[in-house]
């Protein structure tokens, strides 16, 4: 190989070591590579196991091959701890190591007299070369951690490495183990995150059922207080339907999470009652002064339990302001028009109109043309007068046949009567 | 010399493991299944097995039971990459001499294999 080819072939290598996340086979890659271009009896790379501190053989090629899989090396076999180990002569070069080079330092008495275990040290790691049948071992470190170590057996054609050869194999070596370091990092990584992402699934679960729990609590709560309140008239589903039915009749916009929080607020908008007691909610004669303040108080208590939901934000505002009026004149704050959302001002109609055609406890409902007509004279006073047209249209689609017949309003809550026998 | 066989069905596994103890001055046979190696050692008597488990046709756990049922001196050395607590229990319930996983330390495979010839002495 010309040193062209070798720089060409580096980058290649180089080239290819970004693209693989896994180690494995770029080490595979590197060692049919070399085993390729520079024909070699044996090509092998050991490579750093962290977790168990020991090296294994990760690819192997040639007819000197070493089995893969079942051969490992620990931290304190003699060749990983001739490159693991700094040495006092200087003369000792650990960027590689060839057999010869063993031979040489072996017959170099002012070298071996510097290191008296030193002798004992390379016929150990000879021994090791002549097992693996390698002529040259080259370390790759990264950041002075030996990472894998490249075992390279002989040219076939009998000839020595180049040092420009040498050089080449170091270098890979080097930037094999770089590779190596980034493929674990991200391992770690993607371990990591995956443990960060099952935590942020386990507190988005809590929260979860902590707002389900939450929301089954208030939802009761409101259905306690449309009992307590003797809304016999119909279920909190008829309410519902027609708080939809209006706005749809009004063309809103009820994509995505606006049906929801018009369906909540349309359950939840009297949840505040729930803090005004029997004497006052049933009362049949005229308010006090002061009973009128606690009734009153309704709307902003709802609010108050509807606040500590992070997505209740809207409901909640539509809660403290669905007794607002049209003209400015109603509570609690006194808002007018637009300045009240439209969700209010679809409740405050929806809930007038109940309210009149109820059987309350203490009064028969009044006919369904009366409330209509009672809507129409206060449009534009307490009622959006859009609104009041659209609620019109959309109750007599949907309920007038039953009035007709009925003339009062329990039609869809189940018959408790017994049945009466012939 | 002491006999050895060595039962694995990678053939790169017998050459290797074969160069290893050959020079280490013991006669290496070697086997690429369990019915060979049962045929290996009613004819030649090795004293020591290396045997791997997972192996088509009759496998390790089998050929350790009839070793061990005809020849209960021979040892015999589980090397295999299966480390449960369940196939370890098995091999040395049945007469495993010992159980060395791979990847293994040639260091220790080594010795392991002249202490178990030591104890037969």
């Amino acid at each position: 190989m010309t040193s062209f080819e070798y720089q060409e072939a580096l980058k290649n290598a180089a080239r290819g070591m970004v693209r693989v996340k896994n180690p494995t086979r770029l080490l595979k890659m590197i060692v049919r590579f070399i085993d390729r271009e520079v024909e070699l009896d044996q090509t092998s790379i050991l490579i750093f196991d962290q977790p168990k501190n020991r090296y294994y053989f990760v690819a192997s090629k040639g007819n000197h091959r070493i089995p893969v899989n079942l051969i490992r090396l620990d931290a304190d076999n003699p060749l990983i701890q001739w490159f693991l180990r700094k040495e006092k002569s200087n003369s000792i070069n650990k960027d590689f190591l060839t057999y010869k080079q063993i031979l040489r330092f072996l017959n170099n008495w002012t070298i071996l007299d510097s290191d008296a275990s030193l002798q004992r040290r390379l016929e150990e790691v000879k021994e090791q070369m002549e097992l693996f049948k390698a002529s040259v071992c080259v370390p790759g470190f990264f950041k002075g951690e030996l990472l894998g170590i490249f075992l390279l057996g002989h040219k076939l054609d009998g000839s020595d490495f180049s040092i420009e050869e040498l050089s080449f194999f170091q270098t890979l070596a080097n930037d094999a183990s770089m590779a190596i370091k980034m493929s674990q990092y991200h391992e770690v990584l993607m371990c990591r995150n995956q443990e960060l992402e099952e935590k942020i699934h386990e507190v988005s679960q809590l929260r979860k059922k902590e707002r389900e729990t939450y929301y089954q609590i208030i939802f009761s709560l409101a259905r306690e207080v449309h009992t307590r309140d003797a809304y016999t008239y119909g279920h909190l589903e008829e309410v519902e339907k027609l708080g939809v039915m209006t706005a749809q009749e009004m063309g809103l916009d009820l994509s995505g999470r606006k049906r929801d929080i018009l369906v909540a607020a349309l359950h939840l908008h009297d949840v505040g009652k729930i803090g005004v007691p029997d004497s006052i909610l049933k009362k049949e004669d005229k308010l006090t002064e002061d009973e009128w303040l606690i009734m009153r108080d309704h709307a902003l208590r709802g609010a108050k339990i509807l606040e500590p939901l992070d997505d209740f934000e809207e409901v909640a505002k539509i809660v403290l302001l669905h007794h607002e009026n049209y003209d400015g004149l109603g509570y609690p704050y006194g808002l007018k028009g637009e300045e009240i959302p439209i969700e209010a001002r679809i409740i405050a109609v929806v809930d007038a109109f109940h309210a009149m055609v109820s059987n309350r406890c203490y009064r028969k409902g009044c006919s369904f043309d009366d409330a209509i007509r009672e809507l129409e004279r206060c449009a534009g006073k307490q009622f959006d007068p859009q609104v009041v047209q659209a609620f019109i249209r959309a109750v007599r689609k949907r309920l007038q046949p039953k009035y007709e017949e009925t003339r009062g309003y329990e039609p869809l809550l189940p018959s408790f009567e017994k049945e009466t026998s012939d | 010399m002491t006999k050895m066989l060595v039962v694995d069905d990678e053939i790169e596994i017998c050459d290797f493991l074969k160069t290893f103890f050959e020079e280490r001055n013991y006669k290496v046979l070697t086997a690429l299944n369990g019915e060979t190696a049962l045929k290996l050692v009613n004819q030649e008597r090795p004293a020591i097995v290396l045997l791997d488990i997972k192996m088509p046709g009759c496998d390790g756990i089998e050929v350790l039971k009839k070793i061990k049922q005809a020849h209960p001196l021979t040892k015999v050395i589980m090397v295999t990459a299966i480390e449960t607590r369940e196939k370890i229990e098995e091999a040395l319930r049945f007469g495993a001499d010992n159980y060395i996983t791979k990847p293994l330390s040639l260091e220790y495979l080594e010795k392991d294999v002249r202490d178990k010839l030591e104890q037969m002495v």
